[in-house]
C-alpha cells in the first residue's frame, strides 16, 4: 500500500517536472536571457557609437537616482520627474479606464446572452486595425482644427479651440483608448459572476443601494478591479507610442526616454538602467498584489472545513 | 389575534418569454396573525416565490396592497420593509465570515459595536454555531449554511420572516432535524413565519395554517388537519396525502349525515359539510388509510368489496390496489396481519369505510 502510494507519488512528481520543463526552458531562453543581458549592461560604460564597453560603471543608476559623473555633468532630477510623471499618467489612465468600464461592464452583463457576446466582440474589434493608424485618428480628432474642437466651437461650448493635443490629457485619452479592453475583460468576468441574489439579500437585510454597493458589489468585484488595473498600469507605464504621437515633444514619458537612449542617444547602458527602474516599479506592484492575495487565501485556509454537523 | 400581515387582492402577472402573460398571483387575499407559522404550499410555479417577493418588496403588485402591522407598503423598497428573507439558495455573502454575515443587518442599521457583538453571539448560540463565527461560508456544510442564513435574517428581529423553500436542498434526515429546530426557534422568538414549500408532509408537520396555492390562487387556507380531512376541492384532495376520489351522487340527506351512491351503485353514508343537495354530483374522498380490512366474517358496516390486484408489503402495512367493476382502482393501506396470505393478489377483500372517512367534494364544474 505504502509502496504503491510512494511510486504513485514519484510518478506524479516526474510528470510535474516533465510538464514544467518546457515553459522553464522557454522562459529562460526568451525572458531570463535578454533580461540578464540588460541587467549586465546597466553596469557597463556606453560605447561611442552605441553598444557597450566592458568597463564597470555605477553612474547609469547614479544619473537617475542622485549621483553623477562630476567630470561631465551634475545630477539632474529630470529623470525622476519623468518617471513620476509616467506613474501619474499611467495611474490616471487606470482610473479613467475603470470609471468607464465599471458601469459599462454592469450594463453589458445584464444584456441577453447574444448581445453580451456581440459587445465583447465590439470591445476587441480595434485590435484588428494597426495601432499607429488608430492613434493618428486621435491626432486628427484632438488637434486644434480637429473634429472635437470643430464640434465644440460649432455648438458654442468654447470660444477658442481647446489645447488638447500634445498635453498630458491627450496622452491619457490615447492610453485609455488603447488599454480599455484590458480593463474591460477582467472587470466584466468578475461582474458577470456576481450573484444577483446577494444584492437582493443585502437589500432584504436593510442595506440601502449605496451600502449594498460598498459592502457587497465592490468587494466581490475587487479581483476584477485589481486585475484590470494591473494589466492596464503595466503597459501604460512603459508606453512610448502614445506619448510620442499624442504627447509630442511636450509630454515625455519614461518609455520615450528609454527609446531615445537606445535609438538616438546611443546610450544603451543608461537606457537599460531606466528600463530596470520601470521593471522595479512593476515588480513592487505585483508583489503587493500577490501579498494581498495570499493573505486572503491564508485567511480562508486557517480553518479547514469540517463536514460533520454541530449538533 | 392581531394581524401582522395583510395581503389584499394581490395580483401580479409577468410577460411570458413566449409572449402572452403569466398570472403568477390572481386576486390573493390573506391575513396572518402575530406569531403564526403559515405555510404556502403548492407545486412548482404556482406563485409561492412571487408572493414572498411581493411581501419583501422585490416585486411590485399589479393590483392590491400589502399591509404590515396596518401600514400600507405600496412600492416601498425592500430595504425599508420590516421583513427579512431566508432565500432558497441561502444567498450568504461568501466574502464575509459567518459572524459578519449574521451582523450584516445590524451593521447597516448603525447599531453600536458592543450591542452587535452581543446580539450576534446570542444568535449564533441559538442556532448552534457558537464556535463557527470566524469561518468563511465556503467552509460550512449545507446544514450549517442553512443555520447561518436563519441567524442572519433573524438577528434584527423582523416582524415577519419569509422562508423560501429553505430546507429543499438538505438531505432527508437533516431536513427533519431542521424542521424541529425551525419550529422551536419560531416559538422561542415569537416571530411570524411565512414558510414556502412544495413538500406537503413538511407543511403538515410545521404549520399553524397552510395556504394551498395553485395557478396563482389560494385553493384553501386551513389548519393542517382540516386541510387533510376536509379538502375543499379535488386539487387540494389530490395534492395533500394519498387519496381515492370516486365519482358519486348524493342520494339522501338528513342533517349532518348524507348518503352517496358510487358509480357501481354501492351506497355509502358519510358526513356532510357545506350544502350538498340531493342529486348533486360529487367526488367521494376516501383516504387509503381510513379503511379497515375485514378481520372476521362477523365484522359489519358499510364496505367496498373487490378483488386485490396489487399488493405491496411496506413493513407495518400492506398497500393494496383493489378493483371492483364500475369503480376506478381503489387504493387501501391496511395493517399487516400474521395471516398475510389474505392480502395476496387475486384474493377477494371487504374494505370497511367508517362514516367519518367519507368526505364529499362538489364535483368540478357541477353547481354545488
Ligand atoms: N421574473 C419573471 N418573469 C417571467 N415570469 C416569471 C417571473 N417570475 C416568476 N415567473 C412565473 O410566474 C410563475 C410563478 O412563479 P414562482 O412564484 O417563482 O413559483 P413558485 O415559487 O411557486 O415555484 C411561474 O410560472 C414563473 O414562470
Ligand atoms: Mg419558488
Amino acid at each position: 500500500m505504502t509502496a504503491r502510494f510512494a511510486s504513485l507519488k514519484a510518478r506524479r512528481a516526474l510528470t510535474l517536472y516533465g510538464l514544467l520543463l518546457t515553459p522553464t526552458v522557454f522562459l529562460a531562453f526568451f525572458f531570463l536571457g535578454p533580461l540578464s543581458i540588460m541587467m549586465v549592461y546597466t553596469f557597463l560604460t556606453p560605447g561611442l557609437y552605441g553598444g557597450v564597453e566592458w568597463v564597470f560603471s555605477h553612474l547609469n543608476y547614479g544619473r537617475i537616482l542622485g549621483w553623477a559623473d562630476t567630470r561631465y555633468d551634475q545630477f539632474d532630477p529630470v529623470y525622476i520627474s519623468i518617471f513620476l510623471r509616467s506613474v501619474r499618467l499611467a495611474a490616471t489612465t487606470v482610473l479613467t479606464c475603470l470609471v468607464i468600464c465599471y458601469p459599462f461592464a454592469f450594463w453589458v452583463a445584464r444584456q441577453p446572452e447574444r448581445w453580451k457576446n456581440f459587445f465583447i466582440f465590439l470591445i476587441t474589434l480595434p485590435f484588428f486595425i494597426s495601432l499607429i493608424v488608430r492613434l493618428f485618428a486621435w491626432v486628427l480628432i484632438l488637434r486644434p482644427t480637429g473634429f472635437l474642437n470643430q464640434a465644440l466651437l460649432g455648438m458654442g461650448v468654447v470660444a477658442q479651440p481647446l489645447d488638447i493635443i500634445f498635453t498630458d490629457m491627450a496622452v491619457v485619452i490615447g492610453m485609455t483608448y488603447v488599454f480599455i479592453p484590458f480593463m474591460f475583460l477582467p472587470l466584466y468576468s468578475s461582474i458577470e459572476k456576481l450573484d444577483g441574489s446577494l444584492i437582493e439579500a443585502s437589500q432584504d437585510l436593510g442595506a440601502s443601494p449605496l451600502q449594498t454597493f460598498l459592502r457587497v458589489v465592490l468587494p466581490m468585484t475587487l479581483p476584477g478591479i485589481v486585475g484590470g488595473s494591473i494589466i492596464v498600469f503595466i503597459p501604460s507605464l512603459g508606453n512610448f507610442i502614445v506619448p510620442s504621437l499624442l504627447g509630442g515633444a511636450r509630454v515625455v514619458m519614461i518609455g520615450n526616454l528609454i527609446e531615445q537612449q537606445f535609438l538616438s542617444a546611443r546610450n544603451w547602458p543608461f537606457g537599460a538602467a531606466l528600463g530596470m527602474m520601470v521593471m522595479a516599479a512593476v515588480l513592487l506592484l505585483l508583489m503587493i498584489y500577490v501579498r494581498i492575495l495570499s493573505r486572503e487565501d491564508k485567511q480562508a485556509e486557517t480553518q479547514q472545513p469540517k463536514e460533520e454537523e454541530t449538533r | 389575534m392581531t394581524a401582522v400581515l395583510k395581503i389584499e387582492s394581490a395580483s401580479k402577472s409577468f410577460d411570458a418569454p413566449e409572449g402572452g402573460k403569466i398570472h403568477a398571483l390572481k386576486d390573493v387575499s390573506l391575513t396572518i396573525a402575530h406569531n403564526e407559522f403559515l405555510t404556502l404550499l403548492g407545486p412548482s410555479g404556482c406563485g409561492k416565490t412571487t408572493m414572498l417577493r411581493a411581501v419583501s418588496g422585490f416585486e411590485d403588485l399589479d393590483a392590491g396592497e400589502i399591509y404590515i402591522e396596518g401600514e400600507a407598503m405600496g412600492s416601498r423598497p425592500a430595504h425599508k420593509r420590516p421583513v427579512n428573507t431566508v432565500f432558497q439558495r441561502y444567498a450568504l455573502f461568501p466574502h464575509l465570515s459567518v459572524a459578519r454575515n449574521v451582523s450584516y443587518s445590524l451593521e447597516v442599521a448603525g447599531v453600536d459595536k458592543a450591542e452587535i457583538r452581543k446580539r450576534v453571539g446570542d444568535m449564533l448560540d441559538m442556532v448552534g454555531l457558537t464556535a463557527f463565527g470566524e469561518r468563511r461560508i465556503g467552509q460550512l456544510s449545507g446544514g450549517q449554511q442553512q443555520r447561518v442564513a436563519l441567524a442572519r435574517s433573524l438577528v434584527a428581529r423582523p416582524k415577519v420572516l419569509l422562508l423560501d423553500e429553505p430546507l429543499s436542498a438538505l438531505d432527508k434526515n437533516l431536513r427533519h432535524k431542521m424542521q424541529e429546530e425551525l419550529k422551536g426557534l419560531q416559538h422561542e422568538l415569537g416571530i411570524t413565519f411565512i414558510f414556502v414549500t412544495h413538500d406537503q408532509e413538511e407543511a403538515l408537520v410545521m404549520s399553524d395554517r397552510i395556504a394551498v396555492l395553485e395557478g396563482g390562487k389560494i385553493q384553501q387556507l386551513d389548519a393542517p388537519e382540516a386541510l387533510y380531512r376536509y379538502p375543499k376541492n379535488e386539487f387540494v384532495a389530490r395534492f395533500i396525502g394519498e387519496s381515492n376520489l370516486l365519482p358519486g351522487k348524493v342520494v339522501a340527506t338528513s342533517g349532518e349525515a348524507c348518503d352517496v351512491q358510487l358509480s357501481d351503485d354501492t351506497v355509502l353514508q358519510g358526513c356532510r359539510r357545506g350544502d350538498l343537495a340531493e342529486g348533486t354530483n360529487v367526488k367521494v374522498l376516501i383516504r387509503p388509510e381510513s379503511v379497515v380490512a375485514a378481520l372476521s366474517e362477523g365484522t359489519s358496516g358499510q364496505a367496498i368489496s373487490g378483488t386485490i390486484s396489487e399488493s405491496y408489503f411496506i413493513g407495518t402495512d400492506y398497500q393494496l390496489v383493489v378493483r371492483r367493476d364500475g369503480l376506478p382502482p381503489f387504493r387501501a393501506t391496511v395493517r399487516a396481519h400474521t395471516d398475510a396470505s389474505r392480502f395476496a393478489a387475486g384474493e377477494p377483500i371487504d374494505l370497511f369505510v367508517p362514516h367519518d372517512g367519507v368526505h364529499l367534494i362538489a364535483a368540478e364544474g357541477a353547481a354545488a
